[in-house]
């Protein structure tokens, strides 16, 4: 959080200049300094981004898919924006906003003369539509979060929304940014399914870049909005996105000047881009498929080789996460220190007690709960419950493939406390069933994304209710009916104190149980050639106020 | 060649492609995992996973899945793409032009050094050119084609500057359709070539071993006992050398998708072989069975051309 | 009785077709070069917990350190001794080699050999499977394959071996049209002689020259092969393999320069070792530049009277795509 605030100051700090001055066309100073607050914007010039997947449609309010929301959220607005990391929420396509009843209702006044980039007018029609007929159908994160307490949405007038729930909900004006709530045109989806309009791939939207062109697989061309409500964005003409698969030709496209901007830097290059002229870094913790996220273990519960405490405690002590943030991560992130992420700093409990590397303990806790070290390669069961005497402690391990670094240090450093770690590699779409619909693991690794609000990307990992088959919920089966009142008390209260209070208690719980090892916080490094300014690197707006010397 | 023969190769080919595509298809379907998740992201809810699996007929069981396959493909139909909610036949078939573009360019430079290196090492066997060649051939052909892109990236394109480290077009495209064209060429130069870079090591083998057989043949040694030069000698052989080369390296086709796959990776160029990693890593099944279905059927054509061409060249072989 | 009637007329087989070239291909210096590569490669492997003992998995020293005394080939990301995954890679790589082949000679010699000796519908059925396997795109099936289902070495294995035995089927098939015909195998057969017994005595003999370049070709390819799809993320995680050490290696290009370097320098040198050999043997058993041209003269109308698929250059089939 250290590092991250003095950049989010310094970039918040440019916007700000960048949105106050634009009005010549003079050239910024070249460095990356606050210097460079005093001066204004360049105008015009092509911007080339290196995307790494290839989005598929450019529709983000059908999909929370991180290379959707890469690659598309420029092309829209939210009602809300984020304008500094882990920030308060600021006025977008609505600029005026009042709390009711206790946080169940809400009430926005949107910005007038606002319109789609195919000169139709916006209205809180299109707002009532898109949450109605789009996001609560199709946008897994705000339908899961917001389906079951939202009760209706009205429009008194053309620029009046008021959302009504049924229970005062707290976290609501976190899940209106692009990311969590894009906004889409009424007259351009109204009739039809979402999953298959044409616009998913021919976007029309609000935001300060309209669609050229999408070559799949290949590159998506935006061009400037003329008409954005914004006044004087965006700066530059053009945004291209290259869809470059490998990490290691990407960052040699921007050293080479290719690409212009990158969204994360591969750990091993680190040092040499940090040092490097002519291109500049900063770090993020959120990204359009998610913020906050930690890299965490989950343990199968209902195996009886690991449905023991101590067993749990055993392996967390034995795992020494600093070498999974130096030597994967090049230190990208930090390890984590509570179950809920730093970056959600008013829920982040600190001082939670959690197991600190010590391989004496781990074995002293593995004897103690019957596996036994007899010499072998690994340890055997003498006595464990369910277990019959002689099994030997053998885990598997599921990762995504580009997660398998985690595992091989997972199995490297469990090997020294005698447990055998195999490892199994999945794809997304295998993974997911494979945990969560078939249960079928005993270990395995996720990121867990916490998002802006722990109701939003923490609650479903420990719920009971969200045991199932639903991808990235409860992986662990973890069941305990206090912390489920207590996340359930955390919501329908929108006192900031009482719900960290509560928040607090969960973590404390958690820690003990140990469901999950919470290994380390990551972060991604954004670079930028040095002549290109102005991003807003922790939003997928984040070309809006960019500008680059030709 | 009788035309009942040539009716009959015709008639094998759609079966062919029909019977590889089938066969994928009990591969692809009977593998674990769930192609929705790429479809809906990761936080949805049970309600609207189920929905999902219905659109796409997932749902049903494997035998009607596969009836209803077989009689769609029929009809040219491949299904609709999971991930890109379109026509799987032509999302793979947008994506052809760039890989036949860069396996033709391959097989060009390809053919053309191979040729050259081989009758260089041909006229002079056992001379240490001959040998040197064969060297550099064998370690060519032993390169994985990944390792050297990656260098050819590093010192080539990124050390040197002499060419585009990534894509098929610079971003900032050029205005004339002369500067687009010469902008393509210079991006395309530098994947071609070590694409070609391992088949070169097979054609210069076989021109060479051609040219060492043709030169001990009775016509020749005659031809050069009375007094015909060398180089003119060569050409002859050459002539009688090259068509069967030709069509061995016609019928390699298959192996210039599988090179273009991984070059394809690394110098970012959009064709079919990344088309087919994204879709198998996102279960993309039936842009995964179009892919399968169009190289195929090229592999298949390819085949045939060679073998029609090589018996109509060679009247020593007969088809019956 | 059978026995000698059976043994008197085999045709000039082990120890001209075998015994006389493999003298020659110790004598001659492509063949020397290709034995002692392929060797060192081969000894590598049947050694490798006596050169590299310990788990190559086993973190052992500070992450990143260039080559050093203590550790040759210096150390990887997650301080790993480099010079024991290397060791510990080549095996495994010989071992995927020599799976694959293994099932495509095996596969490959049972199917040419019913195709040639049953003939008719059967023969017609298997080579139309032929001609079907052989259009398949290998690696993209070994990609589907792999991704689909988890990875692992033993579906690499398996995929590839049951797509590589095309051709060995078609040459074994075409050695036994000519055999079948022969007065020593009629002879043979006459007296009761087993089909397998003939398969083992003649056909296997006269197939072997072509049985030798598939092998050598199809072991070189799923060396590459793997390594391909260790580069694109589809190793196998429990074993090390220069598939594995390629991925490992690739975001290292231009911070650790061993990393990429040894295994590619094991690999590279492993597959031109099997290639040379390959080449070597089939040039001396063919006979090609030894001035045995009976031999391919002899062949040369077999082949083509098969199918009609193979293609022959002045009789040397082609093995297909590696």
């Amino acid at each position: 959080m250290r590092a991250r605030t003095a950049w989010t100051v310094v970039a918040f700090a440019l916007v700000t200049a960048a949105c106050q001055a634009p009005d010549e066309d003079v050239a910024p100073a070249p460095t990356a300094t606050v210097t460079e607050t005093e001066t204004e914007a360049a105008r015009g010039g092509t911007l080339v981004v290196a995307i790494t997947a290839d989005p598929g449609h450019l529709n983000p309010a059908i999909t929370t898919s991180g290379g959707t929301h890469t690659a598309s959220e420029l092309l829209y607005n939210g009602l809300l924006a984020v304008e500094e990391e882990g920030g308060e929420p600021v006025g977008d396509l609505a600029e005026d906003w009042e709390v009711e009843e206790d946080g169940a209702v809400y009430r926005f006044t949107l910005r007038d003369g606002v319109t789609w980039h195919d000169g139709e007018p916006f209205t809180s029609a299109d707002v009532k539509f898109s949450f109605e007929q789009v996001l609560l159908q199709y946008h897994a994160r705000t339908k899961a979060s917001l389906a079951s307490v939202l009760e209706g949405i009205d429009t008194p007038d053309e620029r009046t929304v008021v959302f009504r729930f049924n229970q005062p909900y707290a976290p609501f004006l976190l899940q209106l940014d692009v990311t969590e709530a894009p906004i889409v045109a009424e007259h351009v989806y109204a009739g039809s399914d979402p999953n298959e309009n044409p616009a998913n791939t021919d976007p029309v939207g609000t935001g300060p870049f309209e669609f050229v062109s999408y070559q799949e697989g290949a590159e998506i061309r935006l061009a400037r909005n003329d008409d954005y409500f914004k006044e004087d964005l965006p700066y530059l003409d053009e945004v291209v996105m290259r869809v470059v698969p490998d990490d290691a030709s990407a960052l040699l496209a921007l050293e080479d000047g290719e690409v212009d901007f990158l969204w994360g830097v591969p750990g091993p290059d680190l040092e040499r881009i940090r040092t490097a002229d002519e291109i500049v870094t900063g770090e993020t913790a959120s990204n359009p498929g998610g913020s906050n996220c930690i890299m965490t273990i989950s343990f199968n519960l209902d195996r009886p080789v690991l449905a023991d405490q101590r067993v749990r405690q055993a392996i967390a002590h034995a795992l020494d996460r600093q070498r999974f943030l130096d030597q994967i991560l090049f230190g990208q992130g930090e390890v984590a220190e509570a179950p809920i992420s730093s970056g959600i700093a008013w829920a982040h409990a600190d001082q939670v007690d959690l197991p600190e590397h010590d391989v004496a303990e781990a074995e002293r806790l593995l004897d103690e709960a019957g596996w036994k070290d007899e010499g072998g390669a690994t340890r055997v069961a003498r006595g464990v419950e369910g277990v019959e005497d002689g099994t030997p402690l053998r885990i598997d391990f599921l990762h995504f493939p580009t997660f398998s670094k985690y595992g091989e240090l997972v199995r490297e450093q469990l090997g020294a406390v005698s447990i055998e770690v195999a490892l199994r590699p999945l794809e997304p779409p295998v993974f997911a069933p494979t945990v969560f619909a078939q249960d079928d693991f005993d270990s395995n690794v996720i990121s867990y994304c916490n998002g802006p609000d722990p109701e939003i990307g923490v609650r479903r990992m420990y719920d009971s209710a969200q045991i199932g088959d639903v991808p990235f919920t409860n992986a662990a089966h973890y069941r305990n009916p206090e912390v489920d009142a207590l996340f359930q008390q955390a919501v329908t209260t929108i006192d900031r104190d009482e719900r960290a209070d509560a928040y607090r208690q969960i973590q404390e719980q958690v820690a003990r149980d140990l469901p999950y090892v919470w290994l380390v916080e990551t972060e991604s490094t954004r670079a930028w050639q040095d002549r290109c300014t102005g991003f807003k690197i922790w939003t997928g707006l984040f070309a809006e106020t960019a500008s680059c010397r030709s | 060649m009788s035309a009942r023969y040539l009716l009959r190769r015709l008639a094998q080919v759609p079966v062919t492609v029909v019977a590889i595509v089938g066969l994928t298809f009990l591969l692809v379907h009977l593998a674990p995992g769930d192609p929705i998740l790429a479809l809906a992201g990761e936080y949805g809810d049970a309600e609207y996973y189920a929905a999902m699996r219905a659109r796409f007929g997932l749902d049903r069981p494997l035998a009607a899945q596969l009836v209803t396959y077989a009689t769609n493909l029929l009809q040219g139909d491949f299904g609709i793409s999971f991930r890109l909610g379109r026509p799987a036949l032509a999302v793979a078939l947008e994506r052809l032009p760039a890989t036949l573009l860069l396996a033709t360019a391959g097989l060009a430079v390809s053919s053309a050094v191979g040729v050259a290196l081989g009758t260089a090492a041909g006229r002079r066997a056992g001379r240490p050119l001959d040998v040197g060649l064969r060297v550099g051939a064998v370690c060519g052909h032993a390169t994985p084609s990944f390792w050297l892109a990656q260098l050819a990236v590093l010192t080539l394109a990124f050390g040197a500057g002499l060419f585009p480290v990534q894509g098929m077009t610079d971003a900032r495209l050029p205005a004339s359709s002369l500067g687009r064209m010469a902008d393509l060429l210079h991006h395309l130069a530098l994947p071609a070539l070590v694409l070609a870079a391992s088949e070169v090591a097979l054609t210069t083998r076989l021109v060479r071993a051609g040219l060492v057989e043709a030169w001990r043949a009775d016509y020749l040694r005659t031809a050069r006992a009375k007094g015909l030069p060398d180089r003119r000698v060569t050409y002859h052989a050459l002539r009688n050398v090259l068509l069967p080369v030709a069509t061995v390296v016609g019928g390699r086709v298959g192996t210039f998708f599988t090179g273009a796959v991984l070059v394809e990776i690394v110098f970012a160029w959009p064709g079919v072989g990344r088309l087919l990693l994204t879709s198998a890593q996102t279960r993309d099944y039936p842009v995964l069975l179009a892919i399968f279905g169009i190289v195929s059927l090229g592999v298949v054509l390819a085949n045939l051309v060679t073998d029609l061409l090589y018996g109509w060249l060679d009247p020593r072989i007969r088809y019956d | 009785m059978t026995e000698l009637l059976l043994r008197r007329p085999t045709p000039p087989a082990r120890h001209r077709l075998v015994a006389r070239p493999l003298r020659r291909l110790v004598t001659s210096p492509g063949g020397m070069v290709a034995v002692s590569l392929t060797a060192t490669a081969a000894l590598v492997a049947l050694l490798a917990g006596r050169i590299a003992p310990g788990d190559p998995f086993a973190a052992v020293a500070a992450p990143l350190q260039s080559p050093s005394v203590t550790h040759p080939m210096g150390t990887d990301d997650l301080g790993r001794d480099l010079l024991t995954a290397v060791v510990h890679g080549v095996r495994t790589s010989l071992v995927v080699a020599a799976g694959v082949a293994g099932i495509a000679a095996v596969v490959g010699v049972v199917v040419g050999t019913v195709a040639g000796f049953r003939g008719g519908l059967v023969d017609d059925l298997l080579m139309r499977a032929t001609e079907l396997v052989q259009v398949v795109p290998r690696f993209f099936l070994a990609v589907i394959v792999i991704a689909l289902w988890e990875p692992g070495l033993d579906r690499l294995v398996v995929v590839l071996g049951l797509t590589s035995w095309t051709w060995t089927a078609r040459v074994v098939r075409a050695e036994t049209f000519t055999l079948r015909e022969r007065p020593f195998v009629e002879a043979a057969r006459s007296l009761g002689a087993g089909t397998w017994r003939v398969v083992a005595h003649h056909l296997l003999p006269n197939a072997l020259p072509a049985t030798v370049v598939m092998v050598s070709t199809v072991a070189s390819g799923a060396i590459l092969l793997e390594a391909g799809l260790g580069f694109i993320g589809l190793g196998d995680p429990d074993v090390v393999s220069l598939g594995y050490l390629a991925n490992n290696a690739q975001r290292f290009l231009r911070t650790a320069w061993w990393m990429t370097l040894f295994p590619g320098l094991a690999l590279v040198v492993t597959v031109v070792g099997i290639n040379l050999l390959g080449d070597e043997l089939d040039e001396l058993l063919t006979g090609r530049g030894t001035g045995a041209a009976e031999l391919s003269s002899r062949r040369r109308p077999a082949a083509v009277r098969g199918r009609g698929i193979e293609t022959e250059i002045d009789g040397k089939l082609l093995p297909p795509d590696a």
